[in-house]
């Protein structure tokens, strides 16, 4: 069956296909600890064909997208190339049957030229033994841009180009070694317009020459622009794989959502809000948020929702002051704050980081060190530390919070995810904060202990705080939060009350392009 | 009142982490003494062992300091550069009015002056800590031999020399400093808020600094403290010695990095203690102390401390909580 | 087919052309004219030639750890290495008589070291100033140890050829540092291995996943070191007409000025070998103005740290605006 024909009086730049596809995955599976990443997923993909991938947050598409590279390999499933069954272990696998992925990291070096980065390690060797052929490495990089119809010098310095053109060539390293499948992960989300356009006539450009495109986007706009055949996850399955002819963004939509409704993490009560605890005008930072208005009240949990790399990080370290903030207005319970973290802390702010590892805690500090981390200063306003008070202090969030561990003098790294950020969030408790800042609160936990910290921070609440959540997996928002802001690039475009509170309709708000 | 208790009560009493540090470190110094009084006649005499406890407490003065700065995660390579600077400065003073106390004024401002602009460079303009203070070494002996102008101080009141070459109850003076340096020095580390700010800062910055801590201040304020320890050791050394030159404490930083690191404190910072320096201090003293008594060439003792403090940082790489810390 | 490049170059049609021209261009001449309207006897022919003869020895040494920063590393064994791989070197020819064995023993010494630090940073992942300060440290003591605290005199005088004569008119270590330079200059820009290093120091995943050996290439840009210490340690006995245990301790230093000055940076990889030719010669003037103004040596050393420290505050501060 010859799909690409049907659609050729929509399309009129589609290749016409072969009878088998040029990679084709079937019954593809990936489990990590805990979590069914990828079940049972089959995907065809066909030369000059652009295969647009799509799916909420956690859908699996990185997984996916991790196994086509070689850096993941399956579970289960079988991979075809060209119709012969194949293994891909890794990268350089993949690269031996003509798979490049482009991720949002480039692999590029960059104090050197356009030219040495496309063929870093493969450069032509010169006359003399040991050298290398400068103008041939140029000419050949000049050959590939060229091809995608891009006039860069070969011979810039990479750190001069701009993203857009770097982008570009790491692509054109990935065709210098003879990619036929490009994975693309996002690639439009650090370009301006008018880059996008160029990166479009690029990839036109690419299927012409027989190139497949694995296309990975939030924004539907590209998805019904470009593709030729869009294929849906969710919840590491394949919903479905259809012809933008066939359906709408709604549509899609729709098909992104549709969990079964899980009453688990449903929060029993919804408190009286109180006083105003947060009130943010006008936000703006150099890392890319402008305009922020945002109310958080006493006893409620708001949610600041929207697709990965739209803002919301930005948002609470902005707040936090983790980030600089170029201008705005905060009130915590009605006080300006200025200054950065440490006037936030003294404030009663508290934040929960994306990456409590990284950020959150140190990790061969013990329990009880991390828990009165910030709060050394309220517990010892004489500055002298006594270990007896701080132990105290730590065994009493151990069990307020249920932190599961035989001694606080345990180093932290020992304790499971959920129980490590039950001390990020015990470590804010102690130091009085009353507006909390989680950032992915339940990011890499098991399930039940999710379901702990979703009662912890309902505790918060019910206790006269005020919480600002950021969740990336929607139906957590819907069913914790009182109310919501969504975000888009940057800038809140919406809120959802209660009662408008819904997966669907977060995703059309975070999503929309218009 | 009792309460059903979802965890174990803290013990009172636990062989933490630092504790076993210091017994594996008690037990070298144990092996190294039972080894030297086999192999030399001389080790265990009286004489030579308070030699080895006052050569050991003038190398723990600078080392205590620069454990503080190890402890951020940061590296001070100019603490020999500052003893000599402050030596000179407050021999200077003392000379000229005859008041150690003014000298010792003016030697610790000197340091913790040195110790500033160390803190500054790597706070404020962002110069990694290693090059900052290597620069920091040269510019600050440029200093110190231009203001000498090749030229010896000499002749110190004697109440002064005291504090280097006297003793009391029969242990020499700098050995009682050296204890009260312990003990300030690890109640500072371990007893005060801002020691628990520096254990977080070497453990992981950027959490510290998420959690409300002033990373930036806390840095500054280990540098000067550093350099203020090197202005108290230089008085040390210049009660000792009777006399100052440029060129003191140019010899002294690499023993005092080795004795921070045979001490147990990881170089990357989080770990480590100040008792640990000080069994660092000893441990170093009494290989250092062997070799003289064995007539090893003087010279080998260089290549010793740069190999020892080597194989250091390759133990704490190989063993160290931190590689299974960073998943 | 539009053109692309252009989009992506708005500081270069902004900014001005004094943004555009390197710092160390600017201290170099700033210098150079300071010195001559108040220092007298700096601007004779004499004198001029001698700051560039002296500066060669420094540039042996700075171009290697050009490549060495480029890596985000730092040799501070450098000048002990010189100064044992000199005395190796006198205490070889002395006996035999022999220049070629006595250049092969000090340059076997100096890979030696080189390769040990290369080692120490690549494997264990030993911090590179921890590395090279104990490196220092051994190859100190060595110097003391091999001599005895002698210097090593009485070499055959045939030896002062090396820095004092002439190849067709131009002074010996001239034609070595061009060579050397020129040898860099090829290594950097038309070799795999050039091509790698800034990658070690810009991107050192990118390297890995391109396939390539990145650990070998740190050790052989360190050992690298040590080969140039070898080969500036046959000038550095020439010029003295002996070997000191103490003779190039400290100079590790200078050639570290040197590159920071001439404008390559401790991250990223970026490196510019030609600026570290003119952080030599700007240090070299400095020194030379200083000297002759009779300002100690000790001071000279405070005075370059400060130029150092004020490159890199000049650098912090065009960075800041792009």
């Amino acid at each position: 069956m010859n799909v690409s024909i049907a659609d050729a009086s929509v399309r009129p730049d589609a290749v016409p296909a072969p009878s088998t596809p040029l990679l084709e995955l079937r019954g593809i599976a990936k489990s990590f600890p805990g979590v069914r990443a990828l079940d049972d997923v089959s995907l065809p993909i066909w030369p000059g064909e652009i295969h647009m991938l799509v799916g909420e947050n956690g859908a699996g598409k990185s997984s996916l997208m991790k196994i086509l590279c070689g850096a993941y390999r399956a579970d289960q499933g079988e991979i075809y190339h060209h119709g012969k069954r194949v293994e891909i272990n890794s990268p350089a696998d993949a690269r031996n049957f003509g798979i490049a992925v482009i991720f949002q990291e480039f692999s590029l070096v960059p104090y050197l030229s356009v030219a040495q980065n496309i063929f870093l390690g493969r450069e032509f060797v010169g006359r003399l033994p040991g050298t290398i052929d400068r103008k041939r490495i140029d000419a050949e990089a000049k050959r590939v841009l060229t091809s995608l119809g891009s006039n860069i010098d070969p011979g810039m310095p990479l750190h001069r180009l701009g993203v857009a053109h770097q982008q570009i060539v790491e692509i054109a390293k990935a065709l210098s070694q003879n990619a036929r499948i490009l994975v693309m992960d996002e690639p439009t989300s650090a370009l301006s317009s008018r880059e996008t356009e160029h990166l479009f006539d690029m990839m036109r450009r690419l299927k012409q020459q027989g190139v497949a495109i694995v296309y990975i986007s939030h924004r539907l706009a590209e998805v019904f622009l470009l593709g030729d055949r869009i294929t849906v996850l969710r919840d590491g399955r394949k919903v479905g794989s259809v012809l933008p002819s066939e359906t709408s963004p709604a549509g899609l939509v729709q098909m992104m959502v549709g969990r079964k409704v899980d009453t688990t993490y449903a929060r029993p009560t919804h408190n009286e809000a109180g006083p105003v605890a947060l009130e943010v005008k006008g936000l703006c930072a150099p890392s890319g948020i402008a305009g922020i208005d945002i109310e958080v009240r006493a006893g409620e949990i708001v949610g600041l929702c929207g697709l990965v790399g739209s803002g919301r990080s930005e948002v609470a370290r902005a707040i936090f002051g983790a980030d600089r903030r170029s201008s705005g207005e905060i009130r915590i319970f009605g006080k300006p704050l200025v200054g950065d973290v440490s006037a936030a802390a003294r404030q009663g702010v508290g934040f929960i980081p994306e990456n409590r590892k990284q950020q959150g805690l140190a990790l061969i500090r013990t329990v009880g060190d991390n828990i009165v981390l910030a709060a050394l200063e309220n517990l010892f306003p004489k500055r002298i530390f006594r270990p007896a008070i701080a132990r105290k202090a730590a065994d009493a969030i151990i069990r307020k919070l249920r932190i599961v561990t035989p001694s606080s003098l345990r180093p932290a790294q020992v304790l499971s995810g959920g129980n490590q950020q039950k001390i990020v969030i015990g470590k804010w408790l102690v130091a009085g904060a009353r507006l909390f800042l989680l950032d992915e609160p339940t990011r890499g936990i098991d399930v039940g202990a999710k379901e702990e910290i979703f009662a912890v921070i309902g505790d918060l609440v019910a206790n006269g705080a005020a919480v600002l959540m950021i969740d990336s997996e929607q139906s957590e928002i819907v069913h914790v939060c009182d109310r919501a802001y969504v975000m888009r690039e940057g800038r809140v475009v919406g809120h959802l009350a209660r009662h408008e509170l819904s997966e669907a309709n977060i995703l059309r708000l975070a999503m929309h392009h218009d | 009142m009792t309460t059903v208790e979802t965890t174990a009560a803290s013990p009172r009493f636990v062989m933490s982490g630092d504790l076993t540090q210091l017994f594996y470190r008690l037990a070298a110094i144990g092996l190294i003494c039972v080894a030297l009084s086999f192999l030399s006649d001389a080790f265990l005499t009286t004489n030579n062992l308070l030699n080895v406890l006052r050569q050991a407490s003038l190398v723990f003065f600078m080392a205590s300091g620069l454990t503080l700065v190890i402890l951020t995660g940061k590296i001070d390579l100019s603490v020999g550069a500052t003893v000599g600077l402050s030596a000179c400065l407050a021999a200077t003073v003392i000379k000229s009015t005859g008041s150690p106390w003014l000298g010792a004024v003016v030697g610790i401002g000197a340091g913790s002056l040195v110790g500033l602009a160390n803190g500054v460079l790597v706070t404020r303009l962002r110069i990694p800590s290693f090059i900052a203070t290597y620069g920091s070494l040269w510019i600050v002996q440029g200093i110190t031999y231009y203001y000498m102008a090749g030229q010896t101080i000499y002749g110190f009141p004697p109440g002064f020399r005291a504090l280097g070459s006297g003793y009391a109850l029969g242990i020499p003076i700098p050995v009682y400093l050296m204890a009260g340096f312990l003990l300030i020095g690890g109640f500072f580390a371990k007893r005060t808020t801002y020691g628990q700010q520096i254990y977080a800062i070497g453990a992981n910055s950027v959490a510290a600094r998420l959690s409300g801590i002033p990373v930036n201040s806390r840095l500054v304020l280990v540098f000067i403290m550093s350099g203020a320890m090197a202005g108290l050791a230089s008085l040390v050394f210049l009660a000792r010695l009777n006399s100052a030159e440029g060129d003191i404490g140019e010899s002294l930083t690499l023993p005092t990095i080795a004795a921070v690191l045979i001490g147990g404190t990881s170089l990357f910072g989080g770990i480590g203690t100040v008792s640990g320096t000080f069994f660092g201090a000893l441990i170093l003293t009494l290989i250092l102390n062997g070799m003289n008594l064995l007539a090893v060439n003087a010279n080998w003792q260089p290549p010793v401390t740069g190999a020892i403090i080597i194989f250091s940082v390759w133990l704490d790489l190989a063993t160290s909580a931190r590689s299974q810390a960073s998943a | 087919m539009t053109d692309y490049s252009v989009i992506d170059q708005p500081a270069a049609t902004k900014a001005s052309i004094l943004a555009r021209v390197p710092g160390v261009a600017f201290m170099l001449v700033l210098l150079f004219v300071a010195f001559a309207t108040t220092t007298p006897g700096f601007t004779t022919l004499a004198n001029l030639s001698n700051v560039v003869v002296q500066s060669t020895i420094l540039l042996i040494i700075a171009l290697p750890m050009t490549l060495i920063i480029m890596t985000e590393g730092l040799d501070l064994s450098i000048g002990a290495v010189l100064t044992l791989t000199s005395i190796i070197f006198a205490s070889v020819l002395l006996p035999t008589g022999s220049y070629a064995l006595a250049f092969a023993a000090s340059s076997v010494v100096g890979i030696m070291f080189g390769a040990v630090n290369g080692w120490l940073i690549a494997v264990p992942r030993i911090p590179p100033f921890v590395a090279t300060l104990g490196t220092l440290g051994i190859a100190q003591g060595l110097c003391l140890i091999v001599t005895d605290g002698q210097s090593i005199v009485g070499l055959p005088p045939q030896l002062q050829w090396l820095y004092g004569g002439t190849i067709l008119g131009i002074p010996v270590p001239l034609v070595m540092a061009a060579l050397a330079y020129l040898a860099f200059h090829g290594i950097l820009y038309h070799t795999r291995f050039g091509t790698y290093v800034p990658a070690l120091g810009g991107n050192r995943e990118a390297l890995r996943q391109a396939g390539v050996n990145d650990s070998l290439v740190l050790v052989a840009v360190y050992t690298l070191g040590g080969f140039m210490a070898g080969i500036a340690a046959m000038l550095l006995t020439a010029r003295m007409n002996s070997a000191h245990p103490t003779a190039a301790i400290g100079m590790e230093f200078d050639a570290i000025a040197a590159v920071a000055v001439g404008g390559t940076q401790f991250e990223r990889g970026n490196g510019w070998l030609f600026g570290t030719l003119l952080g030599v010669v700007t240090i070299g003037i400095l020194r030379n103005g200083l000297n002759l103004l009779a300002i100690p040596s000790s001071v000279q050393v405070s005075c370059v740290g400060l130029l150092v420290i004020l490159a890199l505050f000049v650098d912090g501060l065009r960075s800041t605006e792009e």
